[in-house]
């Protein structure tokens, strides 16, 4: 597959331009105020000189912007994230941060899939039904409620007024833990969170799906595979489905980029420690360094996600390869 | 004849319903509404942190700092409204001349604004615009308030309008009568603005209504998570409120929160209906 081949390293090259604009975009604006330490000041902590000087020596804040730049650069292509102003190395944090947030994430993507991409089916298939149309409105309903808020209702019903489900954190710090073992506690611990996201995803993807479906079907090919005697089963399944899902499986590449988006709001209502919190924290307490690291991961992560869509688009649809 | 399709469209005339009642409600919801904005009127009264629908003075119960929530939600109404629909203008105002540029004549105009997609598509751009929004808290907002995020979300919200237009546009070129247009002399503004433009508006329209939803929606996010304006009333900053007392008082994080649902239900309506009464394909 040399085009193939060729397709994936002409991806990979595009993307590096992309890296560095973030890059350059984060850094500025995270530097904004031409101090970092500056905009610490207007927070809250309070430093000795000693501390300061140290810490002014470290991020080189005697140096014109573009030096910091390049001086960052280099530090963040050797693996080193930065240090936090508060509490130490960003590299060594951000794994399990990464873990945590992907914890939810993957999970919610293959169930939402899972469920959503049938119903999509069935809506497109039976269309103006009364199930289609019942479909469709929990679907818009779906995508007009934020997501964090549906989380809190969630802790409000299952966590205080039944007592259910824990309402935060990923794990319990200490006995007793949930339904037994450290490993039930954390699966309770994630039911709830699991459930918003699963349940967001599906209302995205089965409008997609309906959408896309309604479309092939109405295509030539899957007529003159109806009037050629095929049974409707094989008519949806092998032929409209392979040109519905293409669009959809793009959709859900790019949207893990706005999933993962999405995690800073609802991990901060269930306070999961995944990137999101991380972020939101760091960025509260303008911990820049912080925030900048992670900003960067997750552009990578969105990349590297844009990125494998990409090449899933290409081998099941080889027009694309020649562009 | 898309206005009887659109018409037809029981949905969509219920999203029509709803945005118009979100207008309403937020031009003249000040004369409704009993207290002023981020009134702590009840911590003074002894009416502080009342359930709902135990009082009618305060038919969905106050918060523990006095705060009534009924009033509060007419008044985020305006803010709310004012983020979502000022943001789509920005972002629609740009977008159009970009995309118009991009697709008429091509050239630098088409370059900058596929690079700038082609970037847009890959930063999370929740992300960057939270981080935006607490810089700007600190080194721009005293004063600004709202339109500061307002600028952010029509900042980050111009590519996709411009892609969509640069599309059409590219689209509608070629198209015949343009073609007829220009054999007859047309000179290029004027096939532009009177033929061209007027056929782009569509997608627009449908477009524009969808970006007031997603907007409304990141405001939400963006004020919920502390990041927006903490003195203006908005349905985020209610939640987060509700959200902190949220094992005593949960009506302060439900009733706003079903305000924005409401809301952002009229505007996705509206545009759904607007992209089946505006598109005859799919509905046929």
């Amino acid at each position: 597959m040399g085009s193939l081949g060729n397709y994936v390293i002409r991806r990979i090259l595009f993307a590096i331009p992309v890296i560095i604009a973030v890059s350059v975009i984060t850094f500025l604006i995270t530097n904004a105020a031409g101090n970092p330490l500056q905009i610490v000041k207007l927070g809250t902590k309070s430093m000795t000189a000693s501390q300061l000087a140290s810490l002014e020596a470290y991020f080189h804040l005697n140096q014109p912007i573009y030096i910091r730049y390049f001086l960052w650069l280099n530090d963040f292509i050797h693996g080193n994230l930065g240090v936090s102003l508060y509490s130490g190395s960003v590299s060594a944090r951000i794994v399990p941060w990464i873990g945590t947030t992907l914890e939810l994430q993957i999970p919610a993507l293959f169930l939402a899939l899972l469920i959503g991409v049938p119903i999509g089916i069935y809506s497109a298939r039976h269309q103006y039904s009364k199930g289609d149309y019942a479909i469709t409105s929990a679907a818009i309903f779906g995508i007009s409620m934020p997501t964090f808020w549906i989380g809190i209702m969630l802790i409000i019903v299952f966590s205080y007024y039944l007592h259910w489900l824990p309402a935060f954190g990923a794990i319990s710090a200490y006995p007793p833990y949930w339904w037994g073992s450290t490993f039930t506690d954390a699966i309770a611990h994630a039911i709830l969170p699991l459930s918003v996201l699963t349940f967001v995803s599906i209302a995205t993807i089965t409008r997609l799906t309906r959408v896309n479906m309604l479309e092939v079907l109405r295509q030539d090919y899957i007529l003159a595979a109806r009037a050629s005697g095929l049974s409707d089963r094989t008519v949806i399944y092998k032929h409209a489905l392979k040109n519905a899902i293409t669009p959809v499986l793009t959709i859900v590449g790019l949207s893990f980029g706005t999933l993962l988006a999405g995690a800073p709001a609802l991990e901060t209502t269930f306070s999961w420690p995944g990137l999101g919190f991380a972020f939101v924290n760091a960025a509260t307490s303008l911990d820049l360094p912080t925030v900048l690291g992670i900003t960067m991961i997750i552009t990578l992560m969105v990349l590297a996600a844009n990125i494998i869509t990409d090449l899933a688009y290409a081998f099941l649809d080889p027009r694309v390869r020649i562009t | 004849m898309a206005w009887r399709r659109f018409r037809k469209n029981k949905s969509a005339l219920i999203g029509a319903a709803i945005v118009g009642f979100f207008v309403f409600i937020s031009v003249y919801g000040v004369f409704f509404a009993p207290y002023p904005p981020r009134s702590f009127y009840c911590l003074f009264n002894g009416c502080a942190n009342l359930p709902p629908f135990t009082n009618w003075a305060h038919p969905l119960g106050t918060e523990t700092s006095g705060i009534d929530v009924f009033s509060e939600i007419l008044h985020g109404a305006l803010g709310d409204l004012y983020v979502g629909v000022a943001a789509t203008a920005i972002s629609v105002a740009i977008g159009l001349l970009i995309g118009a540029l991009a697709g008429y004549k091509g050239g630098p105009a088409g370059a900058l604004l596929l690079g700038t997609t082609q970037i847009f598509f890959v930063l999370p751009v929740l992300v960057i615009i939270l981080l935006f929004a607490r810089i700007g808290q600190l080194l721009v907002a005293q004063g600004l308030g709202l339109t500061l995020i307002v600028v952010i979300l029509g900042i980050f919200g111009w590519p996709t309008i411009a892609f969509v237009t640069r599309g059409e546009i590219l689209r509608i070129k070629e198209l015949e009568f343009v073609q007829a247009a220009r054999s007859l002399g047309a000179s290029n503004t004027r096939i532009l603005f009177r033929h061209i433009l007027l056929n782009v508006l569509s997608p627009l329209i449908v477009l524009s209504s969808l970006l007031v939803a997603g907007n409304i929606l990141t405001e939400v996010v963006i004020s919920f998570l502390g990041f927006g304006d903490p003195n203006t009333s908005t349905w985020g900053l209610l939640i987060e409120e509700g959200f902190s007392y949220v094992r005593t008082s949960w009506w302060v994080a439900l009733f706003p929160g079903l305000a924005v649902v409401f809301a952002v239900l009229g505007f996705n309506l509206l545009g759904d209906g607007l992209a089946d009464a505006l598109n005859p394909r799919i509905r046929e």
